[in-house]
């Protein structure tokens, strides 16, 4: 580890520290075998291990917004990771055919969690997840929405040496400079995001067109919206205008005018959450969508649903997943179908996310043979295939990031919508490989193992 | 992206902008100048007006009852805040009564996120004024330009009150010597009860008129009680012609800057009230009644 | 033996708070508080500190805090992660002087004004900080992300290195921070400059006209909170090992100021109870009993219960309760003020000698030429002349609505006058400001009292007897003010003078009338003047009350240059060698008190006719 002698162990436990009378002089000058709880045959103490998973379960954190303007992808984020560890629990047949690695539990073992709200704010989050590992023993944290989160939680992992696996997060730096070991992103994003979606807008409305693009003031919007302006140049596309707007803002009517006066054909809206179905709304009101056609490069679950078909008619959306997709994928059916059974609604992309994250870990642990933490990395970057609901995808080793596929999808006029939830159209589902940067393209560079 | 067109716009929009900053802020300075308190939960009641109105508008349907329950349920709790916590305050120092309104408006917010998640409430306009009205140089959604019509009437509702009848001279005279205006025999703890719930009720009234356009959660109060802080300061505590202007000023401060870079407007309007402050600091119409 | 705050008894707070730091680690983990909860209680106990200066001690309510606290953990820990720097201490060292600096500038343009207008500007100045730690600044900052990769800082003391990384190891790093953090307050509390601030929070107007440059004090007011917040923000992002952007936000300034509050204002640990009570209600509340979000709400109802009816908050209350208990002694004053209690009180007989060098001039001690103020259409002072000889006791009298008081407002420069010059002791005093005249030798005491009055008699007359002892304003942040030479022997000297040593640790709001007469004098004489105005001093007193001042008055009245304002006529002319009669802002006429006794159009002015014999 670090060349001093590291007298001060971080990972006294309140139990041994009072156990070893332990206080802050004591602590000081004991050595470092503070951690009392047996050790495995040939792995040495890191993170949680062993003591996170010497009983018969194991623990796992999930932090994501429950309050604020991610509030409601949160929430169905929730279910996702309940669903998903219920069955994983179980034994279930849906978890076999994503990899027949899966058994019961992870190792035998038996997966609890505890759910904190992390307001969408990255403080927050590292509060939680140190809160996860300190007090639970959580071998996994898994969880976010807003990339500020994602990011910081994976500074996290990588200091605490414990699993993350993000939840949304958008922004290229994820899996970029911001990449950690010990973290592992399953969702889409804005390079695969744009690199799906622009040569659909150029196809579908033609070359040389001014797009105008409502961006929020974050490193998500910004990544988001260079991806989608160096793509959308292969069309001889030109930016007219950038609004860019701050997280959480209720009253689009600048921006859109600017919007409204920029000349420009199509408008990108690259916010998410409530500023998504806000900025929406406020674009039809002013008119917006009468002139120029909405593209939507990371759409928002429930979005289609908050502002309406009628809104949402026509409007071109890059995705992570759509109920839709169970005609095509019998894995996507036997999802939709255990959650429709579960919480009487269809899933949103961020509940399928879940599920998957959750899935491929359990993959990754059996496949390890182990819990300690280095052995379940390899595993995950040895890049076994696995099955998802949408079709084969793997994890690329030098940056941790899922390869999948993006899927493409337009808003259904009304009328031709054939039940409450069916608002969109398939158009295409892009396969991953093509879409996929040059592994440090953005500037991934790995920490140790230990 | 400063072209002729976007300029009438953004003008145009700040007009709407500023005239529910008006509103809202005509009631803190009239509190502020007759009672001397400052209000830190005038946010909060923008809130709690806008959720009252929502709520009544899910047992009724109907637009006119929402806003009157909304600025109705605020008069009533600007009332009961004046008579239970505020009254004891007036002989303790200033900063006392920013904390206890400042905590009041924290609980405000906290118990309406007790009752109603933290998940956005709206409410549709009112059918005469929903969709969208062509102004020939813009098309622009006809509710909002329904808001200005509104908030100016509300606007002329409260200057007759003010400048018109007797409760009004009363509370004039009040911002400009309420010792004074005791001593003469007027009930003052009478007029302060008035106007605290009328400035309560002007907030209300913004808060529910202003849900048709952006739906309420319960934390928008905080960012508009900062920027209905600045409109009053540039427009002088205590003078209702003040927070008009100042409303008006601040407003077309956010749209006309968000031509040239949007993410520095709330900044721009900080430096024109630090301006402000530091030039005339009594604010543009401001007198020596209340420093 | 010299007095000294050293005493057993006067550290018991500060070898408290090492005690329960040390039992904490073993106790509080039984009510569930947990390591990492423990070392943001130290955080923002530490930050609280600051904002407890500026607040509770100094008066100054801002809303603004959160700017200095996010500048020092982000340019600490920008040190620390990206400029490659590898001392943790030594960044956290440039963090809290980036944050006082910071402190420095926004404290020159926020104090320029007062109260709700000061509030404002501290609440726009941090949410300008917070846009700009977002977006201009976020390639520094890391924008809404923060700046992750902290290091923890390392100790190498030869024969072992210390690496508190986090849990009890970083707890003890943190407690030694915040002891060390409390050990500085409270020296600063106890020193002149502490005293000076509350000064400034119980009356500023009085604080500036004994001779303090008020707007210095302030300043550095805020500059010290700004440290303190600097060094706590430098703190968190060690502690997490990630600075987050949320140290900015203005919840993180309501957060302290509440903290402070529900703790106790003035006490200097309260930011520390007030923490740990939010933080393991946030835990306990929301954790433990599934609660949610409504943690706030109760947080919020107890802190307006406690600003409403327990305004000292818990640790205020419990003193409070405890000086109760103990049955009419006055609640603990947590700086005891050094003086006659730890020292014989027989000093008393000499005054020690003034500070200001000895005037060299010809002439009258005070020349008014022309003077002259206009409020609006409203001519108070026109044209007056007026000279008053070294060593005079003089009258001024006049009809109400003369002038006087405005009068005396220019001679002490309290109003710059619309026309006319003053000098004194041959040097132009016009429109120098209060506090520059009184420390040149020239102060007065106030017609209503302006007195501070939550101090006792003793702690007023040391404020005025500090500026005349260390002119209008000196850092000395960590001095013991029974250090000061003099200062001792001149507050029991005035409290002599003015005939209330006995009464000396009486609060001033348990004085009887004609005692806070003689103190508002007091304060003025504490200045060493070397030309007094009286303005009314015997204004509201019974007719024994003023016969005792009459006495006092001519006492006072020797070896110096004293005007007096009165209504009393027979008192006045029984002391003075000389009036002076205004009236409608002119000088009327001046001679001998007999002479003006006699003189028709004195009698004229007063009662609008002249007596026939």
């Amino acid at each position: 580890m670090t060349g001093t002698k590291n007298i001060l162990n971080a990972n006294v436990s309140r139990r041994a520290a009072l156990q070893g009378g332990a206080g802050v002089l004591a602590g000081a000058l004991a050595p470092g075998g503070l951690i009392l709880s047996a050790r495995a045959a040939d792995n040495p103490a890191l993170g949680t291990y062993p003591e996170g998973s010497s009983g018969p379960s194991v623990f796992v954190g999930i932090s994501v917004p429950r309050t604020g303007t991610y509030a409601a992808a949160g929430e169905d984020l929730i279910k996702g990771y309940q669903l998903a560890i219920e069955h994983l629990n179980d034994g279930s047949e849906l978890m076999q055919k994503i990899s027949p690695n899966i058994k019961k539990g992870v190792l035998g073992k038996e997966v609890k969690y505890g759910i904190a709200d992390s307001e969408a704010k990255p403080n927050t989050a590292v509060q939680n997840f140190g809160k996860f590992v300190s007090d639970n023993k959580a071998i996994m944290v898994t969880g976010s929405v807003s990339s500020a989160e994602a990011v910081a939680n994976n500074k996290t992992a990588d200091r605490e040496k414990v699993i993350y696996l993000p939840g949304i997060s958008g922004s290229n730096d994820t899996t970029g400079k911001d990449c950690a070991r010990y973290s592992f992103r399953e969702c889409f994003y804005g390079q695969t995001a744009a690199k799906a979606l622009a040569p659909q807008l150029i196809s579908t409305i033609g070359k040389n067109k001014k797009v105008a693009y409502l961006t929020p003031d974050y490193t998500y919007g910004h990544t988001v919206q260079k991806s989608m302006e160096e793509y959308l140049k292969d069309g001889g596309w030109t930016t007219a205008t950038d609004q860019v707007s701050p997280l959480g803002t209720t009253d689009f009517s600048s921006y859109l005018l600017n919007v409204a006066n920029s000349g420009a054909d199509v408008v990108v809206n690259i916010n998410f959450g409530r500023d998504a179905v806000l900025s929406v709304k406020q674009a039809k009101q002013f008119g917006i969508l009468e002139k120029m056609t909405l593209a939507v490069p990371y759409n928002t679950p429930f979005l289609a649903k908050e502002v309406g078909a009628d809104t949402m008619q026509g409007v071109l959306a890059a995705t992570d997943y759509w109920w839709t997709l169970e005609e095509k994928f019998p894995l996507a059916k036997m999802f939709n179908d255990a959650f429709r059974a579960k919480y009487k609604s269809v899933p949103e992309w961020s509940a399928n996310l879940a599920y998957m994250q959750i899935a491929m870990w359990a993959d990754a642990i059996e496949r390890a043979k182990s819990f300690y933490p280095p052995d379940v990395i390899k595993a995950y970057e040895a890049g076994a295939k696995v099955q998802s609901t949408v079709g084969e995808v793997y994890f690329r080793g030098a940056d941790h990031q899922l390869v999948r596929p993006v899927v493409i999808e337009r808003g259904k006029k009304p009328a031709d919508m054939k039940g409450p939830d069916d608002y969109y159209e398939i158009v295409e589902v892009v396969p991953g490989a093509g879409l996929m940067q040059a592994p440090d393209a953005f500037g991934c560079k790995m920490g140790g193992y230990t | 992206m400063l072209s002729w067109p976007n300029f009438l716009a953004q003008t145009f929009n700040g007009l709407v902008l500023g005239a529910l900053l008006a509103l809202l802020s005509s009631g803190l300075t009239i509190i502020y100048g007759t009672l001397g308190v400052l209000n830190l939960a005038h946010g909060a009641m923008f809130m709690v007006g806008g959720y009252a109105g929502v709520v009544a508008y899910q047992y009724t349907g109907s637009y006119l009852v929402a806003v009157a329950a909304g600025a109705g349920f605020v008069l009533l709790l600007g009332i009961a805040m004046e008579q239970i916590v505020i009254r004891h305050f007036y002989d303790r120092p200033d900063e006392d009564q920013i904390l206890v309104t400042f905590g009041l408006g924290i609980v405000y917010v906290e118990v309406v996120r007790f009752l109603f998640g933290s998940l956005s409430q709206s409410m549709p306009p009112p059918s005469w004024a929903a969709g969208i009205t062509s102004l020939g140089f813009m098309i622009y959604p006809t509710y909002r330009l329904a808001v200005v019509g509104i908030v100016a009437l509300a606007l002329l509702v409260l200057y007759l009150v003010l400048y018109r009848s007797r409760l009004g001279m009363i509370v004039r005279a009040g911002i400009e010597d309420s010792v004074m205006v005791d001593s003469l025999g007027i009930n003052i703890m009478r007029v302060f009860m008035v106007v605290f719930g009328i400035g309560s009720m002007a907030a209300g009234f913004a808060g529910i008129v202003n849900v048709p356009i952006a739906p309420i959660t319960p934390d928008i109060g905080e960012s508009i009680l900062v920027e209905a802080f600045v409109v009053v300061v540039i427009g002088g505590v205590g003078s209702f012609p003040g927070a008009i202007l100042g409303g008006l000023i601040a407003g077309e401060i956010l749209s006309l800057t968000s031509m040239i870079d949007p993410s520095y407007s709330q900044v721009m309007l900080f430096a024109v009230m630090t301006l402000v402050l530091m030039l005339r600091p009594h604010g543009l119409l401001g007198s020596q009644g209340r420093a | 033996m010299a007095p000294s705050l050293r005493g057993f008894r006067a550290l018991a707070p500060e070898t408290s708070i090492v005690l329960v730091l040390l039992v904490a680690p073993f106790a509080l983990p039984y009510i569930g508080l947990v390591p990492d909860t423990m070392n943001r209680i130290l955080v923002f106990g530490l930050f609280g500190i600051g904002f407890d200066l500026l607040f509770g001690y100094a008066g100054m309510l801002s809303f603004g805090q959160s700017a200095f606290f996010g500048t020092g953990g982000f340019v600490a820990a920008y040190l620390l992660t990206q400029a490659g720097l590898t001392s943790v201490m030594l960044g956290l060292l440039v963090g809290t002087i980036a944050a006082a600096f910071a402190g420095y500038l926004v404290g020159l343009i926020a104090l320029r004004r007062t109260g709700i207008y000061f509030a404002m500007i501290t609440v726009a100045i941090a949410e300008v900080f917070f846009f700009m730690e977002n977006s201009p600044l976020s390639s520094f900052t890391g924008g809404e992300n923060g700046l992750p990769g902290v290091p923890a800082p390392t100790f190498n003391l030869g024969f072992m290195t210390i690496h508190p990384t986090g849990g009890w190891s970083m707890y003890g790093f943190l407690a030694i921070c915040y002891v060390v953090g409390i050990v500085v307050a409270r020296r600063i509390v106890a020193s002149p400059v502490g005293r000076v601030w509350v000064a400034i929070r119980e009356n500023p107007l009085r604080a500036a006209a004994v001779g303090h440059n008020v707007h210095a004090y302030k300043l550095l007011a805020f500059v010290i909170a700004a440290a303190y917040a600097g060094f706590a923000g430098g703190l968190l992002g060690v502690m997490q090992g990630y600075m987050p952007p949320d140290a900015f936000t203005f919840d993180t300034s309501g957060q302290v100021i509440m903290m402070t509050v529900i703790g106790g204002l003035a006490t200097l640990f309260g930011p520390l109870v007030g923490a740990a009570v939010w933080l393991y209600l946030h835990d306990f509340l929301q954790a433990g009993l599934g609660l949610g979000a409504s943690w706030r709400l109760v947080l919020g109802l107890v802190f307006v219960l406690l600003v409403t009816f327990l305004r000292r908050g818990i640790l205020g209350g419990v003193a409070d309760l405890y000086a109760r208990l103990r049955r009419g002694v006055a609640a603990p004053d947590l700086a005891p003020v050094p003086g006659a209690r730890d020292m014989a009180p027989e000093s008393s007989a000499l005054a020690p000698q003034p500070t200001r060098p000895i005037p060299t001039y010809d002439g009258p001690i005070l020349v008014a030429r022309g003077l002259s103020k206009r409020f609006g259409g409203l001519l108070a002072n026109d044209s007056i002349d007026f000279e008053v000889q070294q060593g005079e006791l003089r009258g001024v009298i006049g009809p109400n609505g003369a002038g006087k008081t405005t009068f005396f407002k220019m001679l002490t420069c309290e109003i710059p006058p619309s026309s006319g010059s003053i000098l004194f002791e041959g040097r132009d005093i016009t429109g120098r400001g209060v506090t520059e005249v009184c420390q040149a030798g020239l102060t007065k005491s106030y017609q209503v009292n302006q007195l501070f009055n939550r101090l006792t008699a003793r702690q007023n007359v040391l404020i005025a007897a500090l500026a005349e002892r260390r002119g209008s304003f000196r850092l000395d942040l960590l001095r013991d003010p029974a250090g000061i030479p003099g200062l001792i022997e001149l507050v029991e000297h005035t409290l002599g003078l003015v005939e209330l040593t006995s009464r000396a640790d009486v609060s001033v709001s348990d004085l009887a009338y004609g005692e806070k007469r003689r103190l508002e004098i007091g304060l003025a004489l504490a200045t060493s003047p070397a030309l007094l105005l009286l303005d009314e001093p015997l204004a509201g007193m019974s007719p024994r009350e003023r016969a005792e001042t009459v006495k006092l008055l001519k006492s006072i009245g020797r070896g110096r240059t004293t005007i007096i304002i009165d209504h009393d006529m027979d008192a006045l002319f029984e002391l003075v060698g000389r009036v002076t009669v205004l009236q409608e802002g002119k000088i009327l006429v001046e001679g001998a008190p007999d002479e003006i006794k006699a003189s028709a159009i004195v009698q004229e002015a007063y009662l609008g006719g002249v007596l026939v014999p």
